[in-house]
């Protein structure tokens, strides 16, 4: 593995700054049949609730110019089984592991956050942003008030670095993420999915049960990268940029847009293997760019 | 990447695509297709084999939006994305079999006869094939089974002859899986169904096309698409 990539994420080494986003890529099971996932530099697990959850009824997935909605509702198995039956192969699979937590309440986010202590990952990121349960967190995560009052509490009880994943839905992105570093954040991943709207015209309904859902996907590409590099200005704590990246131009204007690592969720959808195409990618342009790593151009917009 | 060899239109919106540089596959399993060099349309969609032979594959595509149309204007030579293949697979059982299609429900069904009769010579197979508008495809499936009946408009399901002791395999709307699903278990016989809920990877790893079953959440993609049929129709 080429050391022009190698990357020190909130104290953790990385092959490479790319992490499979949370909630596009289960637990690394699927993908593995498919390619080499150790080639990665993290795995961000599905979304977790202390007690699991079976996810939303109704129409789940719905495709919109050069995007994707959603509406899977943190469908997962919870803390506890995650920790016995995925954490392991995750680890066993050679790249940084984060464990991506959700709640319903501040009382679920601390005890899914001690429980986690016994789990042997590296990064916690806590995810006040999904947009599709009533509680699933967004609440927390949309003023600057509730993200730090929930940051505080996690930061206290977690002994893993934190990652704060911060919703594009928020009244003022910026604000929030000086919360979540105000309040102890290691770190800020950002964005997670839009809230939109679909409408089945023919059935004069929305398409999905809770009316809303997250839009992902290329479609959201721009604004999201917007938003890191406003974040990235107005905090001093490390910034991971997603939100629609699909190539390895998206994966360097987030570096340059000053993001440290990033994370790549829907193309992999479409394209399995996308993420290896980004980190060739990302080498190739080191070496043709004469950088002895990739760091150097992080914020240089 | 994979190339088409030939698109060649057989009815009711239908085109039977012949592919090289597919992974070879089982009945009952598909592929996510693509348009390259585009990121709109954006996912790939999923589609049966409908048949498999040395390294050609031909996939039947109905046309119905936007991925579907342009591949139907697609000339020989013209590439697609292809991933897969993807899902379970239909069980191949040492039995008699009853094949149920219902409009693009059929597709699987023919690579599923072949396979079968590769395996099981002697088993009978008897196909039903129900369309709303025009009948496609009768003689390649006769060619694959002992007997095969098709019907326009009207259900299907009101032709077979339940008396005969076999196994049923069915795909098409939901509707008429849930009859072949009911008249199983009511003569306490196995059945298959094949479904097709609206997905995003494919490959088991967003959670959009999970289905409810008598054992709780499964995914249609990668825990089907094949499914015993008193799983999915338990209520
Ligand atoms: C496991 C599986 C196997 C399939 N096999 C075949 C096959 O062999 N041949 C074939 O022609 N089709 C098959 N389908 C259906 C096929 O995937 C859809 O018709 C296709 O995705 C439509 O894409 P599009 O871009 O042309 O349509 P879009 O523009 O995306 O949509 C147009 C219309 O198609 C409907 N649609 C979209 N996705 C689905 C879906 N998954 N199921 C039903 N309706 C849908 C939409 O509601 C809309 O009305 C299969 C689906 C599944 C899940
Ligand atoms: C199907 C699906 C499921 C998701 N599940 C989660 C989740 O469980 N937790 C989370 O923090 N983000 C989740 N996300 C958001 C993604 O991790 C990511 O933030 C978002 O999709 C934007 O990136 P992208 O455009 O590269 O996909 C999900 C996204 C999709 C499409
Ligand atoms: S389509 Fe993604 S899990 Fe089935």
């Amino acid at each position: 593995m080429s050391s022009a990539l190698t990357t020190t994420l909130l104290g953790v080494t990385m092959n490479n700054p790319v992490i499979a986003a949370s909630g596009t890529f289960g637990f690394g099971h699927e993908y593995a049949e498919r390619f080499d996932i150790s080639r990665l530099g993290g795995i961000s697990g599905k979304g977790l609730t202390l007690h699991g959850s079976s996810g939303n009824d109704g129409m789940r997935v719905w495709e919109t110019p050069a995007g994707l909605m959603n509406s899977i509702g943190l469908e997962n198995p919870g803390v506890r089984r995650f920790i016995k039956e995925e954490c392991p192969y995750m680890r066993a699979a050679g790249c940084a592991v984060l464990a991506n937590l959700g709640g319903h309440s501040e009382a679920d986010y601390i005890a899914g956050a001690e429980l986690l202590n016994e789990a042997d990952i590296d990064i916690l990121e806590l995810n006040i942003s999904c947009p599709n349960v009533k509680a699933g967190g967004m609440a927390f995560g949309v003023l600057p008030k509730s993200t730090e009052a929930i940051v505080k509490k996690v930061k206290a009880v977690t002994k893993h670095p934190l990652l704060v994943k911060l919703s594009p839905n928020a009244e003022n992105i910026v604000a929030v993420a000086q919360a979540a570093e105000g309040a102890g954040a290691d770190g800020v991943s950002l964005v997670n999915s839009f809230l939109g709207l679909a409408i089945d015209v023919a059935g004069k309904k929305a398409v999905f049960e809770n009316v809303y859902a997250g839009l992902s996907g290329p479609a959201i590409m721009p604004i999201a990268l917007r938003m890191v590099h406003q974040v990235a200005h107005a905090v001093r704590i490390p910034v991971v940029g997603l939100g629609g990246i699909a190539t390895v131009n998206d994966a360097l204007s987030f570096f340059m847009a000053g993001a440290s690592a990033i994370q790549v969720g829907t193309i992999t959808f479409a394209q399995p293997d996308a993420m290896l195409t980004i980190i060739d990618g990302l080498e190739r342009y080191c070496l043709e760019q004469g950088l002895l790593n990739i760091a150097e151009i992080i914020g240089i917009v | 990447m994979a190339v088409i060899l030939e698109n060649q239109e057989v009815g009711a919106q239908c085109h039977l695509v012949t592919l090289r540089g597919v992974t070879a596959g089982h009945a009952g399993q598909f592929v996510m297709v693509r348009i390259p060099g585009t990121l709109d349309p954006l996912l790939g969609r999923p589609i049966t084999l409908f048949d498999v032979e040395g390294d050609v594959t031909r996939l039947l595509m109905r046309s119905v939006g936007r991925v579907t149309a342009m591949i139907k204007e697609m000339q020989a030579l013209r590439e697609l994305e292809v991933e897969g293949p993807y899902g379970n697979g239909f069980p191949l059982l040492d039995s008699d079999i009853t094949l149920i299609g219902g409009g693009i429900g059929i597709a699987p069904l023919y690579l599923l006869a072949k396979e079968h009769r590769a395996l099981y010579p002697h088993r009978r197979i008897r196909i039903y094939l129900g369309f709303k508008e025009a009948v496609i495809l009768e003689k390649p499936y006769a060619a694959v089974a002992d007997e095969v009946r098709v019907k326009i408009g009207g259900a299907i399901t009101d032709d077979i002859d339940y008396s005969v002791d076999d196994i049923f395999y069915a795909c098409g709307p939901t509707n008429m899986m849930r009859v072949i699903a009911q008249c199983a278990k009511e003569r306490e016989r196995k059945a298959f169904v094949s479904l097709e809920n609206r997905m995003a990877c494919g490959a088991g790893a967003c959670l959009g096309c999970t289905q409810k079953t008598a054992s709780g959440n499964k995914r249609a993609c990668k825990d089907g698409p094949v499914f015993p049929a008193e799983e999915v129709f338990y209520e």
